[in-house]
């Protein structure tokens, strides 16, 4: 029993971490249609920058966050700005692609700013394990599974009742009516951006508070897409619930039916939804069959 | 400008050139490739080579994301299917080169249904993921199904002969290399003109369009995977001869992004894009290389420290670049200089 709780703590911790990433995939599709291939990298490039701050200025957690969080806005902003508004009206193909291209940029900007050598980072956080019942806990993994409660009541709370919340899903169901309505869709593709890279800087450095930081950190990214899928490409909260349910299959598997098996059960998911319910748990129904 | 230039029948459209020149030039071309290897040193030789298989890869993808119009992120682990079923067959069970070549075309086109079937249901982004999904699967079944792939130990492939030569280094190598390159565009060439190349394109325009009129969605998405699968697979093992040394850390996702901006690069949908992008992408990581060499020895060591990186970053320039400069890519450069030389004065 202690095994299995056990178990379901660290799968609900990595679990987080997806989730995480994997509502900033949700909020870029959901707004302009795209997948972004490159939030992966985001998470590595911001998690590196505030370890950078950390560094420097030896800050705590919560004021560490509010530096990383608008500076990573700022790098969400200026990557939109430079590389995605100029392919406006392009073909979504074309789009993606350039994610890709964007992905490995980032990535090898990254590695060649902060060398490939792995780095212990705390970001802050206390080291003391803590109880929870009987299952103990570092600090830096609650902080985690609480970031994602914040980040999916705050998603939630954005969506449902603010102004650019409610003009982003109006964009997000149809963007010529949008902007027949007066929303200036390129200035909420812009917003989905700076969001989704807020973000990936809190699951960077709360990932690497957890782990360590290293520069294959951007494979977190492709390993939250089971979560994005499980969840609905287009749901926020949906991938954000499919994430601890990603986290608990692979700890479970990697448990109960064998080591290797954790790498690839998210993959295994991926396929069984998209071939059972393409549009996930909570996604929204539009896929046309031919 | 041509004139009195006018296609009467069917096969005059359809054929693969009506004119002298194109064949001339084709004959010229190959007719230096032959003779290449005389002139040049072996490593250029050997960056040759390399060019021919990436050559052979870019026409396989080319069928399924440019013709068909699927994207597919799975291209390394089709390549790895290939080269470990052409180590594992040559090794362990002594299969000669020639029989084991096709065999990994073969498997990796029978794998190619496990991908297709489940995807024949998804377009675009979804199909994307499944795809790397894909990739990620048999890159760990590779590595865990160690009865058969030796897992991480990797396998060494020695000893392929061809006619009684080794064809595992130098001219031989480039010769095979060459030959299978030559059969694998002039098939593409053919298919793309027949039936079932119209019938992709078809899909690849709309979907619907192509159901109504009369094209099997089904059949003909799936045959796309495999025809492209087993050249892919095929490319495979010609990688494994060259490399010597199968391991599954060579088939990384960065493969498949290359693959992808080969394509991408030479213009999607196009056979010749595919090679002059195959060409040139191969040729860039050298050029970059010596780049580096002509400037200090500070550059250099930077150079080999960050390989990689400067390599990922040079793809995904040159993938941005032609996407939001040239979306038709080299072929379309080529085109428009084609059409300015044979219009001059004229604009159009």
């Amino acid at each position: 029993m202690d095994f299995f709780l056990l178990l379901v703590a660290t799968g609900l911790v990595s679990g987080a971490a997806y989730g995480l990433i994997a509502m900033g995939f949700a909020l870029i599709f959901k707004s302009t249609g795209v997948v972004n291939f490159a939030q992966g990298e985001l998470v590595m490039l911001t998690a590196y920058i505030s370890f950078s701050l950390y560094t420097t200025f030896d800050l705590s957690f919560f004021p560490l966050m509010l530096v990383t969080i608008p500076i990573s806005m700022l790098i969400g902003l200026v990557l939109e700005r430079l590389f995605i508004r100029p392919m406006l009206g392009e073909p979504i193909f074309a789009i993606v692609m350039v994610t890709v291209g964007l992905a490995v940029i980032l990535r090898g900007v990254t590695i060649m700013i902060w060398g490939p050598d792995p780095f212990n980072f705390n970001a802050g956080i206390p080291t003391e394990v803590v109880y929870v019942g009987s299952v103990p806990f570092y600090p830096a993994q609650l902080y985690l599974i609480g970031a994602l409660a914040v980040m999916t009541f705050a998603g939630w709370a954005f969506l449902r009742f603010s102004r650019m919340g409610i003009a982003m899903r109006a964009v997000a169901a149809n963007e010529t009516a949008a902007l027949l309505v007066g929303i200036s869709v390129s200035r909420i593709h812009a917003v989905a951006w700076m969001l989704s890279a807020a973000i990936a800087s809190v699951a960077g450095v709360l990932f690497a508070a957890n782990f360590k930081l290293a520069p294959d950190l951007w494979f977190q990214g492709l390993k939250s897409f089971p979560a994005v899928i499980l969840g609905g490409l287009d749901s926020v909260i949906g991938s954000a619930a499919a994430g601890l349910i990603i986290g608990l299959i692979e700890n479970l598997f990697q448990g109960y039916v064998g080591q290797g098996l954790r790498e690839i059960s998210g993959f295994i998911v991926i396929v069984i939804v998209l071939m059972v319910r393409p549009y996930g748990l909570f996604g929204s129904k539009d896929i046309e069959r031919v | 400008m041509r004139t009195g230039h006018f296609k009467e029948r069917t096969g005059q459209l359809v054929a693969l050139s009506d004119s002298k020149v194109v064949w001339s030039f084709v004959a010229l071309l190959f007719a230096l490739a032959l003779v290449a290897p005389f002139v040049l040193g072996n490593y250029q030789v050997t960056l040759l080579v390399s060019t021919l298989i990436a050559i052979v890869g870019a026409v396989g993808l080319n069928m399924l994301t440019g013709t068909t119009g699927l994207i597919s992120l799975g291209q390394a682990g089709f390549l790895a299917v290939g080269a470990y079923t052409n180590a594992i067959l040559m090794m362990d069970f002594g299969w000669p080169f020639w029989l084991s070549l096709p065999a990994a075309g073969v498997v990796a086109a029978l794998i190619s249904i496990l991908v297709g079937v489940p995807s024949l249901r998804l377009k675009g982004l979804y199909l994307a993921i499944t795809t790397l999904a894909f990739a990620f699967i048999i890159n760990h079944v590779i590595l865990y199904a160690e009865w058969l792939t030796h897992g991480p130990n990797g396998i060494f492939v020695s000893g392929a002969k061809l006619f009684g030569f080794d064809i595992q280094k130098g001219k031989p190598l480039y010769y095979t290399a060459l030959g299978v390159a030559a059969i694998v565009v002039f098939a593409a060439l053919n298919i793309q003109r027949s039936r079932i190349g119209r019938a992709w394109m078809a899909i690849r325009d709309h979907d619907i369009a192509a159901r109504v009129m009369g094209v099997d969605l089904v059949r003909y998405k799936l045959l796309a995977f495999m025809v492209s699968s087993f050249i892919v697979g095929i490319a495979g093992a010609l990688i494994s001869l060259q490399i010597r040394f199968v391991n599954i850390d060579v088939f990384a996702l960065i493969l498949s992004i290359e693959a992808l901006a080969i394509v991408i690069l030479g213009g999607l949908g196009s056979i010749a894009g595919a090679i002059l992008g195959a060409i040139f992408l191969s040729l860039l990581p050298e050029a970059i290389r010596l780049f580096f060499e002509t400037f200090s020895d500070t550059n250099s060591s930077f150079y080999t420290t960050y390989v990689y990186e400067i390599r990922g970053i040079t793809y995904g320039v040159v993938i941005i670049a032609f996407l939001r400069l040239k979306p038709e890519g080299l072929i379309g450069l080529w085109r428009d200089i084609r059409k300015y030389w044979s219009n001059w004065p004229l604009a159009y």
